[in-house]
């Protein structure tokens, strides 16, 4: 778990700043006694969004796009995960005597 | 790695600002957050950065065109992407927007998404390691300590009898919370142990150098030794010599059920500043029977 502070000095982004991608909705950090904490992946996502606007040149409603998709893309990759799994456990257990 | 140039695709010619813009235009291809399942991209999206740093910098560039170099680039910690931390389970971004139609109309397959959001929902609360420094004989006697939290509040901590140097205590269900209402995880709590002025440990037992008169090692004495439990009559056998070792039973360690001894090793000090009294009935003392403390040692040699 990090916290805000931390987090700010890890991801070298200001306060404002992330204060605007939590309501874009970009980053949406867990609340402990009233204060934001984040996760490494909470980090990693900053660092891409980062990557996307500065290296990649993409703008701000291109971030936005990007992120729905990815999210959707993982949530695909996660679910294609879990089907392939069922699909060996079903060919194992069909495979016993 | 191979030439930087043609790993960019420009010429040697290209300005800083084509092959920045060469750069940007592959890394948009094969960034490795933009083709998460690409093991292929993000090779190349690695050898593409770093050709990319390696040309950006103008000496290397122009001692690398003269021939003075080769490109053999500088190896970058393996970076983390965003897709390592998402294609865990319990990613809290993840959607199921792009599928819901088929889970909608497919019940075999909606049966298998409720069965994996359940268990998404059991998952675990990850470990958290915490550090303690504790004293010597808290170490031995047992004790009961307090963690601050980085995060705030506080764990208590009962440290058992005899725990060792480097030894991890497990505090079940104290660690982070799981991410949905799967139980906590543990704390898990290393505990280093800072030396003792006197005492040191042997396994179960607990070694301690005593400092004795010259006349209580040669007639012999009860004086007071410390031990992790408080101090206790030791009584000195006649003729004591440094390195004569006493054993007190019991005044170990507790491991288990077994509690280990103390064991005294007599130091005989001469009295500092020297006793002109001592100096001189040594003097004039003749021993009774000869006495050589080397001669078992010129023997041997």
């Amino acid at each position: 778990m990090i916290r805000e502070q931390e987090f700010l000095r890890l991801a070298q982004l200001d306060r404002a700043t992330l204060t605007v991608w939590i309501e874009e909705a970009w980053l949406a950090p867990a609340e402990q006694d009233g204060e934001r904490v984040f996760e490494e992946i909470d980090l990693a996502r900053a660092r891409l969004i980062v990557d996307l606007r500065q290296d990649m040149g993409v703008n701000d409603q291109g971030v936005g796009v990007i992120l729905h998709l990815l999210d959707q893309l993982h949530g695909l990759r996660s679910a294609m995960g879990e089907l392939l799994g069922t699909i060996h456990e079903t060919r194992a257990a069909g495979r016993e005597p | 790695m191979k030439d930087p140039y043609e790993i960019l695709g420009v010429a040697r010619t290209a300005t800083a600002e084509d092959i920045k813009k060469a750069y940007l235009r592959l890394a948009k291809k094969l960034h490795p957050d933009l083709n998460p399942g690409d093991t292929r991209a993000e090779e190349k999206f690695k050898e593409v950065s770093s050709a990319n740093d390696f040309l950006s910098d103008p000496e290397r560039r122009r001692r690398f065109d003269a021939g003075e170099i080769d490109a053999a680039g500088v190896e970058k910690p393996a970076q983390r992407f965003y897709k390592d931390y998402a294609g865990v389970s319990g990613n809290p971004y993840e959607t199921e927007a792009a599928y819901a139609d088929f889970a909608d109309t497919d019940s075999f397959f909606a049966d298998l998404l409720r069965r994996r959001a359940a268990e998404t929902r059991r998952v675990r609360g990850a470990d958290q390691l915490y550090r303690l420094e504790i004293d010597f004989l808290d170490a031995v006697n047992g004790a009961k300590k307090e963690i601050g939290l980085p995060q705030g509040g506080r764990l208590d901590v009962t440290i058992p009898a005899g725990i060792e140097e480097g030894q991890t205590l497990r505090l079940r269900g104290k660690g982070a919370p799981s991410p949905g209402e799967g139980e906590a995880g543990d704390a898990l709590i290393e505990v280093s142990v800072r030396p003792h002025p006197f005492f040191s440990r042997d396994g179960g037992d607990i070694r301690l150098d005593l400092p004795i008169t010259v006349s209580e090692a040669a007639l012999g004495a009860e004086v007071k030794a410390p031990t992790p439990s408080g101090a206790v009559l030791l009584r000195i056998p006649k003729g004591s010599n440094t390195g004569t070792v006493l054993r007190l039973k019991g005044k170990g360690v507790l491991r288990g059920e077994k509690r280990g001894d103390e064991l005294v090793r007599l130091q005989v000090m001469m009295p500092t500043p020297p006793d002109p009294a001592l100096e001189a009935f040594l003097s004039s003392w003749r021993p009774t029977a000869p006495y050589d403390p080397r001669r078992q040692m010129e023997q041997q040699s």
